[in-house]
């Protein structure tokens, strides 16, 4: 499954917890949000590509009070069945769920 | 200067993630949208792309309207320049002798995790590095004691005070190799490094005289250490303040259900901080001959383009420009003359300024008129313990 997985934790910052098998996924992750705009929810595909971005499903925030955000740059096959936000939040938070409570509260370095 | 009519300041706020950069920032930009402002005001601030006034007025807004904090900033650094838009008429036979008739402050945004965790690939360190270097070119600098983590550690300051200052340490002396180029210290650097609590509005019974004992008690060693790097990095190392400026900065008046963006605390200080601080302390500098020559002609030429338009007004402008030459050529001699005219023509060309009424004066005596305003501003807050400037 491959993807890039952007997010932070409780009192680590933004970080790439999954790099879609890139050696620096900053570049394809900045162009797949290039055009996305800050809202708390947001999907964009572009060609088999898609971005989106969802808040913590169980409401987690940051030590400074602020929402924590999940965003994905999903690549074929599994891009090419999620069309909105629900279908990012049904096929692909099962696949980091686990992970991501057990990093949120630590550093995951 | 970028050019002959623009005064450019930056300021560098150093802060960890969640410290309230980018409130501040949303703060500043914000109110200084405010109906009653613009109105009152003998200046407007203006973003000069006007997309990200947009970006950073909806982060006010939805801090006013719907309680909500600006998303945190991620991977990048954004620049935000501001321009000082004077209001009136210019006079045609006073522009020739008119240094400048907007001031642009410049502002850099970037993520608070750069100070406390590494990167996440090649990119985001080049974009860290060029985020530092555009920092550590500012006039002045703020460092951003984070007032919950504080709370958070009442009776324990040290240990977060500690690790906050040691994480600044230790980023610089990291990058110290790529920050400098071939190794030659800046001339252009911030020289004042003003600590300031942010959110103080949670700690009302704290004044910055209290903040200042708290600090200097708990992380005194700290601040020594830093101050040492931080002198590694620039030319003329005795011309620097790091820990002798201390500040209140509260955005707004966060609560569980709110936030009042009027109940504000310290950010008016930001545009007298980042124009005039600079300017007094850089003459207050060469007085004390803690300047080489290459800095002093650098700082002091900027500062006296600040005095020239306070003295707009009062035409002392003439005399200043004329020490021009003076002070390229025999820079300690003209110093030394220079200086304490400087400070006496500045105040009273003020208090012929007082009365100003922003409707009927011109725009160069606006400029003057708002540089003074700064300058009381200043002393204003150090008479309500929101500040405390240095004495040395």
């Amino acid at each position: 499954m491959s993807f890039i997985w952007a997010t932070r934790g409780r009192t680590w910052g933004f970080r790439f917890l999954r790099s879609g098998g890139f050696g620096d996924p900053l570049p394809p992750y900045d162009a797949a949000f290039a055009d996305i705009d800050a809202s708390p929810s947001a999907f964009r595909r572009v060609g088999t590509t898609v971005a989106v971005r969802f808040p913590d499903p169980s409401g987690r925030n940051d030590s400074a009070g602020r929402p924590i955000p999940h965003e994905f740059v999903v690549l074929p096959p599994l891009s090419d069945h999620i069309n909105d936000v629900a279908g990012a939040l049904e096929r692909i938070w099962p696949l980091v769920a686990d992970e991501y409570e057990t990093v949120w509260d630590s550093d995951p370095s | 200067m970028s050019s002959n009519k623009v005064l450019e300041q930056h300021i560098a706020v150093f802060g960890e993630s969640g410290s309230g950069k980018t409130v501040m920032l949303s703060s500043f930009y914000g109110s200084e949208q405010e109906p009653l402002n613009i109105k009152k005001g003998a200046f407007n601030v203006v973003a000069e792309n006007a997309s990200q006034g947009t970006h950073l007025h909806q982060n006010y807004l939805g801090m006013k309207n719907s309680g909500t904090v600006p998303e945190a900033t991620r991977f990048a650094s954004t620049t935000y320049r501001f321009i000082l838009k004077f209001k009136g008429e210019t006079e045609a036979k006073r522009l020739k002798a008119k240094p400048f008739d907007a001031l642009r402050l410049v502002w850099h945004d970037y993520p608070g995790e750069w100070f406390e965790q590494d990167v996440s690939g090649p990119e985001e360190e080049r974009r860290r590095i060029d985020a530092f270097r555009a920092l550590l070119g500012s006039h002045v600098a703020l460092l951003l004691v984070d007032g919950q983590k504080f709370l958070e550690n009442v009776g324990e300051e040290e240990r977060y005070l500690k690790s906050l200052l040691s994480n600044f340490r230790n980023s610089l002396v990291l990058l110290r190799d790529d920050l400098l180029e071939d190794g030659k210290p800046l001339v252009t650097f911030p020289r004042i490094w003003v600590i300031a609590l942010s959110k103080a509005d949670l700690l009302p019974d704290l004044d910055v005289h209290g903040f200042k004992e708290l600090v200097i008690e708990k992380a005194g060693s700290e601040i020594v250490e830093l101050r040492t790097v931080l002198g590694g990095l620039a030319e003329s190392e005795a011309a620097l303040s790091v820990g002798e400026d201390f500040v209140l900065v509260s955005s707004a008046k966060f609560s569980t259900d709110a936030i009042e963006v009027t109940q504000r605390i310290g950010i008016d200080l930001i545009l007298p901080m980042a124009s005039v601080l600079p300017f007094e302390r850089h003459l207050r500098w060469a007085q004390a001959d803690k300047l080489t020559k290459k800095v002093a002609v650098k700082l002091i030429g900027n500062a006296e383009v600040v005095a020239a338009a306070l003295g707009a007004a009062s035409n002392i402008v003439a005399v200043l420009m004329g020490k021009r030459n003076k002070l390229a050529g025999a820079v300690g001699l003209a110093l030394s003359q220079l200086t304490p005219k400087l400070e006496d023509a500045i105040k009273s060309a003020g208090a012929k300024l007082e009365a100003a009424d922003a409707a009927a004066v011109t725009k160069q005596q606006n400029l003057a008129a708002t540089l003074d305003g700064f300058r009381k501003d200043l002393d204003e807050a150090e008479e309500k313990a929101i500040l405390v400037r240095s004495a040395g």
